[in-house]
C-alpha cells in the first residue's frame, strides 16, 4: 500500500532533465543554422567549377567534332572582348624617386642614362648569334625551323616544319596555324593510360602531300610510354586531310616534326 | 552526457548538410584552341549604279552570316574596326587591323561594282599577323545582277574562307536543307538554303509527304507519303521535277535512308506485319530484310563512313532505344538504355549519333525531349539543347560542325540549327508548321 501510494505521490525532480533538454535543442538549432555555412562552404562552386563531376557535359567529346573547342566558359567577359581586355605590355614610365630640386642634383643626372645603353649593347648581339636554334622561355621546342606550340589541359605539343625551302612556316603563317589547331583538336588525352602522370616528350614526324593529307606518320622519339606514343600517333591518323597545300607553294611536300608534353 | 548528445547532434546535421546540386551546368573545357578572329568590313561599292546599294549591302550581310555561322570564326565587332573604306589590298594596313583593338589574325574586304548588267566582286583574305606575305585568298566573281547571284557569291566567297582555314573542310554555305511543311492541302516537302533563305516547295502532291531524305549526289529525293495509298517509299527527281517509278512493297513504309554512296535504301515496313528494318537498291530492286524480332524497328540511318552499320529504333524491349547492327543484321548492339529514344542521324565522320532523347519518361517525369549527341565507340554522350520544348529530327550537316532540328520551343514546330556542341542555336522557319528537316550532302 504505502508503496504504491509512494509511487504516485512522489515527485521526480524535472529541473534537471528539462535543462539538459533545452540545451540540447538550442544546441541542434545553432547547429542546423551554423553547420552548413561552415562546413558547406563551397557548395556553390560545385556548380560549374572545374573540380565537379559533371553528369552530362563530358569535355573529350566535343573536341573531336571540327570544331574549336569553347575557350575557358568560366570568365566570359575575359573572353567575349578579347580585343579590349588583352593586356598591352606597360609602357615603361620611370617614377622620379623624389620631386628634384633645381639647384642641386643637376650633374647626377646623365650619369645613369648614360650607363644603361652601354650595359644593354651586348644582348641583341648575343641574342642574333643564337637564334638558330634558342629555346624559347619556358616552351622548349624542336630543333629547327619556325614553328608553333598548344597546351591541351596540363598537356602541350608543338612542331616544326622542315621542307619547302625553310621559308614555309613564315610564308604560310596561316597553313602551320591550322595544323597545330587541327592535330591539338585530334589529340584525345584520355587515351594515355590514366595511371601515367608525366611523361618525357614523344616526337612525332610525318609529310603533308599536296593535297593536305598527312602521310608517313611516325614516331621518330618515343616517350617510353607506349599509349601516350599511341595517342600521339592516333591524332594525325585521324586527320583526312588539313587542307590542300598553298596553290602558290611549289614543293610536293612538307615535313612536320609534332612533339607533344604530357602532363596529368 | 550532454557532451556526447551534443556531438551526436552536430554528426547529424554536418552529414545532411553538404549535398552538393550535381548538375550539367559544367561547360568550359579550355582545351586551348582558339578559333580565328576575323574581321570583315563592309565591301566597297566600286560603281555608281543604281542597283549597287542594294546588292552590296546583300553581299555584305550574307557574307558577315556565313563567317559567323561557320562556327570556326570569332568575328571582330565592327565598331573596333579603323575608319574607312577598304576595297582593294592598298587600303589595309596590317598594324591598324592586327594590334587591339581590333586584335584580328584574318581580314577579309573586297569590292563590289555593277556593269553593264554584271555584278562584278573582287574579294581578299589577309592573313595581318604576317607582314611579309599577307595574301592567303585573292578571288573575282561575275554574274548577272541579281540579289540572288549577289547572296550567291558571298556564299562562295565565304566557301572558300572556310575551306582555306578551317582545315580542308567545305563550308556548307551552299547546302540545301529539306523540310515537310504542313500546308492546306496536307504535308509537302519543301527546300530551302542553309540559312533559311529562299524557301520554296518541292513536291506539290495534295498528299501527306514524311520524312524527305536527299540522296548523296543531290538528283533524287526519297520520303513517305500516302499519295495513291500506303503510306509508301517514292523517289522524287530534283531534275525531272517528277516521281520517278518505285515498287511499291505493301504495308506502312516509313522513313527511308540513303547510304552515303547512294547506292542502297533503308526504310521501315510493316509488309510482313510487324514494322521491321528492310534494304533495297537504289531503283527499287533486290528487297532484303534486315531484322526479324517482335516488337518495332524503325528510322535506320547508315553509318556514312562505311555503310556497313545501320543505327536504328527498335521497341523491343518496351520504350524506344537506339540500337546499332551490321547492314546485314548481326552484331546488335544497344546504345541507350532508359528513357525514349528515337531519330538517329548519323554524323559524316562516322564518330557520332545525334538523336532525340527523353530520359526520363512517364508519369511524374519532366519529360523534356532534347537533342544529345553520342560517341558510337565509347558510348559517352552529350545534351545539345536544354528544356526548351520538345526538340526531335536531328540531321548532321556534311561538315560535322552544325546539327539541324525541329523545335517546338517558339510555340509551334519550327526548323532550327546549332553547332554541334550545342552553341549558336537559331530558327530558320518563322511561318506555318515546318517539320523534319534534312541537311543536303553537298
Amino acid at each position: 500500500m504505502a508503496a504504491d501510494a509512494d509511487i504516485f505521490e512522489s515527485r521526480d525532480k524535472l529541473g534537471q532533465p528539462l535543462a539538459v533538454s533545452l540545451a540540447l535543442h538550442a544546441l541542434l538549432f545553432a547547429a542546423a543554422v551554423v553547420g552548413p555555412s561552415i562546413l558547406g562552404k563551397n557548395t556553390g562552386e560545385d556548380w560549374g567549377g572545374a573540380t565537379s563531376g559533371g553528369g552530362a557535359m563530358s569535355a573529350t567529346l566535343v573536341s573531336s567534332i571540327p570544331l574549336p573547342s569553347r575557350p575557358d566558359a568560366t570568365n566570359v567577359l575575359a573572353n567575349e572582348s578579347k580585343g579590349l581586355s588583352e593586356s598591352q605590355p606597360k609602357p615603361e614610365v620611370k617614377e622620379p624617386d623624389a620631386i628634384p630640386i633645381p639647384d642641386r642634383d643637376v650633374k647626377a643626372k646623365p650619369t645613369p642614362k648614360a650607363a644603361t645603353p652601354t650595359a644593354q649593347k651586348p644582348v641583341p648581339q648575343r641574342e642574333v648569334a643564337e637564334a638558330d636554334n634558342r629555346v624559347p622561355f619556358g616552351q622548349g621546342g624542336p630543333v629547327s625551323g619556325p614553328y608553333g606550340s598548344f597546351h591541351a589541359g596540363g598537356a602541350k605539343g608543338g612542331f616544326g616544319f622542315t621542307g619547302g625551302g625553310g621559308d614555309f612556316g613564315s610564308r604560310y603563317a596561316w597553313y602551320v596555324d591550322q595544323v597545330r589547331r587541327k592535330v591539338s583538336e585530334n589529340w584525345l588525352k584520355y587515351e594515355v593510360d590514366p595511371t601515367v602522370s608525366a611523361a618525357r616528350r614523344v616526337y612525332i614526324y610525318f609529310e603533308i602531300d599536296r593535297s593536305g593529307s598527312p602521310r608517313n606518320i611516325r614516331v621518330e622519339q618515343s616517350s617510353g610510354v607506349p599509349s601516350l606514343d599511341q595517342s600521339a600517333t592516333r591524332a594525325l591518323q585521324r586527320i583526312d586531310t588539313f587542307g590542300p597545300l598553298p596553290n602558290d607553294y611549289y614543293g610536293s611536300n612538307v615535313s612536320v616534326e609534332f612533339w607533344f608534353d604530357y602532363r596529368r | 552526457m550532454i557532451k556526447r548528445f551534443a556531438f551526436a547532434a552536430l554528426l547529424l546535421v554536418c552529414t545532411a548538410a553538404p549535398l552538393a546540386a550535381q548538375d550539367w551546368i559544367r561547360t568550359g573545357t579550355g582545351l586551348g584552341v582558339e578559333k580565328i578572329r576575323i574581321a570583315v568590313p563592309d565591301f566597297k561599292a566600286a560603281s555608281a549604279d543604281a542597283q549597287s546599294p542594294a546588292l552590296v549591302k546583300t553581299f555584305n550581310d550574307v557574307l558577315w552570316n556565313d563567317l559567323e555561322q561557320a562556327g570556326i570564326f570569332e568575328m571582330v565587332s565592327k565598331s573596333f574596326y579603323p575608319l574607312g573604306q577598304f576595297g582593294g589590298p592598298a587600303d589595309i594596313r596590317n598594324d591598324a587591323w592586327g594590334n587591339p583593338p581590333p586584335s584580328a589574325s584574318m581580314v577579309a574586304f573586297g569590292n563590289l561594282g555593277v556593269n553593264a548588267g554584271y555584278v562584278v566582286v573582287q574579294g581578299w583574305l589577309f592573313d595581318v599577323k604576317n607582314p611579309q606575305s599577307p595574301q592567303v585568298l585573292a578571288k573575282q566573281y561575275r554574274e548577272t545582277a541579281s540579289d540572288e547571284n549577289a547572296r550567291a557569291i558571298a556564299h562562295r566567297f565565304a566557301n572558300e574562307i572556310i575551306f582555306r582555314l578551317g582545315g580542308g573542310i567545305q563550308g556548307i554555305t551552299e547546302t540545301k536543307i529539306f523540310f515537310v511543311r504542313t500546308t492546306a492541302g496536307g504535308k509537302e516537302v519543301w527546300e530551302m538554303d542553309y540559312d533559311g533563305a529562299n524557301q520554296h516547295p518541292v513536291t506539290k502532291l495534295g498528299s501527306i509527304s514524311l520524312s524527305p531524305r536527299i540522296s548523296p549526289d543531290g538528283n533524287r529525293l526519297a520520303f513517305s507519303s500516302y499519295y495513291q495509298g500506303g503510306p509508301n517509299i517514292h523517289v522524287w527527281s530534283m531534275e525531272l521535277n517528277r516521281l520517278l517509278n518505285f515498287p511499291k512493297f505493301g504495308g506502312t513504309n516509313l522513313s527511308p535512308a540513303w547510304s552515303s554512296d547512294g547506292t542502297k535504301l533503308a526504310f521501315s515496313s510493316s509488309r510482313g506485319g510487324d514494322p521491321e528494318i528492310y534494304t533495297v537498291d537504289a531503283n527499287g530492286t533486290n528487297l532484303k530484310r534486315v531484322t526479324a524480332y517482335r516488337g518495332p524497328d524503325v528510322s535506320p540511318v547508315w553509318n556514312p563512313k562505311t555503310n556497313a552499320q545501320i543505327a536504328f529504333v527498335s521497341g523491343r524491349t518496351g520504350l524506344p532505344q537506339i540500337h546499332t547492327m551490321e547492314s546485314d543484321g548481326t552484331n546488335l548492339q544497344r546504345l541507350t538504355n532508359e528513357g525514349y529514344a528515337v531519330s538517329p542521324s548519323w554524323s559524316p565522320n562516322g564518330q557520332f549519333l545525334a538523336f532525340a532523347w527523353i530520359r526520363h519518361y512517364g508519369p511524374g517525369a519532366p519529360g523534356a525531349q532534347d537533342i544529345y549527341i553520342m560517341d558510337v565507340a565509347s558510348r559517352q554522350w552529350v545534351q545539345l539543347t536544354h528544356s526548351g520544348g520538345r526538340n526531335d529530327f536531328p540531321s548532321w550537316s556534311p561538315d560535322g560542325r552544325h546539327i539541324v532540328f525541329q523545335s517546338n520551343r517558339s510555340g509551334s514546330d519550327q526548323i532550327w540549327t546549332m553547332l554541334a556542341d550545342g552553341s549558336q542555336q537559331r530558327q530558320l522557319t518563322n511561318s506555318g508548321v515546318n517539320t523534319q528537316p534534312n541537311w543536303s550532302a553537298r
